[in-house]
């Protein structure tokens, strides 16, 4: 008789101890057990460095198959000189930011020599770049493209995670600007998807695939390689300063044209 | 006559020996890559100016002519995490510059490789 008189004393206890009050004792734990979880998350963060095979370009598997407007830019933007590989730097005299002042924007920032920093925020994955102190924001909180962005250089891009890879797409791209280093052109159509993966501590592997009608007749897809500098810090780069010391043109220009110091 | 200052001044020493980064922010489309040359001046300044640090020099020829000429190199974003700094290159050096002359003759030089008279050698590739 005493034992089953108690039992509504034992299931008030039970209830009690799954109770919210005591429950809430065990938050804590309950928070915990999060961010752990959000530490899994890849640690992209840190200053990496261009060591493509050929990163002029996005090391292509195949070569760009072209539209027409777009193989005559090719052709006239590639430089052909004596002893240069085939994948190398576009000619300066055509290159838009080297020889124009225009921002280098995306995605040719990433074949560029110079280092760039990833900084992962809660709602973004910022990537910082030396040259022209450039910065592109990921969105990674869900956020969907724009159906018409306004252009610009650095476009607009969201991100999401597919396990260990962050997966990017990148469009709203000013066509002023060539693709990569090498020169290939791109228009206003050009979509970018890349997968961002870091395969060990010290590199960093993105592959990328270029969309863009206009300019391709199809698709093509490349593979960049990054290697981890951890004790390197983002110093300044700046494309133009020698133009506007020296009225609109180089020395280096000047002395093209045979002008002597 | 110049080109007997040019073979004074520039010693041919061949392809191949200047290496591919140097340039490789941007194109060496610019410069004679087909041939390696070696210059001698004295610095009248440094430039440690984007998007190249330009070196200002005085070259004297067998006839004790002298010409001016400019070499640049990496940017200083480079050159910094290479060591060097704005006052690495000092007015009044006595340098030894191998690399490319720009197309067409005129004075101006991309260097891969500086020597100052102490011996002391620089190279300014970017090393990723």
């Amino acid at each position: 008789m005493r034992i089953s008189s108690l039992k509504p004393v034992v299931v008030i206890l039970i209830a009690l101890a799954l109770s919210p009050a005591i429950l809430a004792q065990t938050a804590g734990h309950s928070g915990i057990k999060k961010t752990a979880s959000v530490t899994h998350t890849p640690d992209l963060n840190g200053v990496w460095a261009n060591i493509t095979e050929m990163a002029p370009s996005f090391n292509p598997k195949e070569d760009p198959s072209f539209q027409s407007w777009a193989e005559v830019k090719w052709k006239a933007n590639k430089n052909d000189d004596p002893g240069q590989p085939i994948i190398t730097n576009g000619r300066v005299d055509l290159d838009p930011t080297v020889a124009s002042c225009f921002p280098t924007g995306m995605p040719r920032l990433m074949t560029e020599v110079f280092p760039f920093e990833i900084v992962q925020l809660r709602d973004r994955v910022l990537i910082l770049f030396e040259k022209d102190y450039a910065v592109s924001h990921i969105w990674t909180d869900g956020r969907k493209l724009p159906e018409d962005p306004d252009l610009s250089y650095m476009g607009q891009s969201v991100g999401k995670w597919d396990g260990d890879t962050l997966v990017v797409d990148t469009i709203g791209l000013k066509d002023i600007t060539w693709l990569d280093r090498s020169g290939h052109p791109h228009s206003d159509a050009l979509h970018v998807t890349w997968r961002v993966r870091r395969v060990n501590h010290d590199r960093l592997q993105i592959d990328w695939a270029f969309d863009d009608p206009k300019a391709f007749t199809k698709p093509w897809t490349g593979r960049s390689i990054y290697r981890y500098h951890p004790d390197w810090t983002l110093e300044e780069f700046i494309s133009c300063e020698d133009r506007l010391s020296h009225v609109g043109e180089s020395l280096e220009q000047k002395a093209v044209k045979g002008q002597n110091p | 006559m110049k080109n007997k200052r040019l073979a004074t001044l520039i010693g041919l020493i061949g392809f191949l020996l200047v290496s591919g980064p140097v340039l490789a922010h941007h194109g060496r489309s610019n410069y004679d890559v087909t041939s390696t040359a070696t210059v001698k001046g004295v610095v009248t300044e440094f430039d440690w100016v984007n998007p190249h640090a330009l070196i200002h020099f005085d070259v004297t020829d067998d006839n004790g002519k002298v010409e001016k000429w400019i070499a640049e190199t990496n940017s200083p974003n480079t050159l910094s995490r290479q060591g060097w700094s704005k006052n690495t290159v000092k007015v009044g050096d006595q340098i030894t510059l191998v690399g490319h002359r720009v197309k067409g003759g005129a004075n101006y030089f991309n260097f891969s490789k500086i020597t100052f008279a102490d011996g002391r050698e620089l190279n300014p590739a970017i090393q990723n």
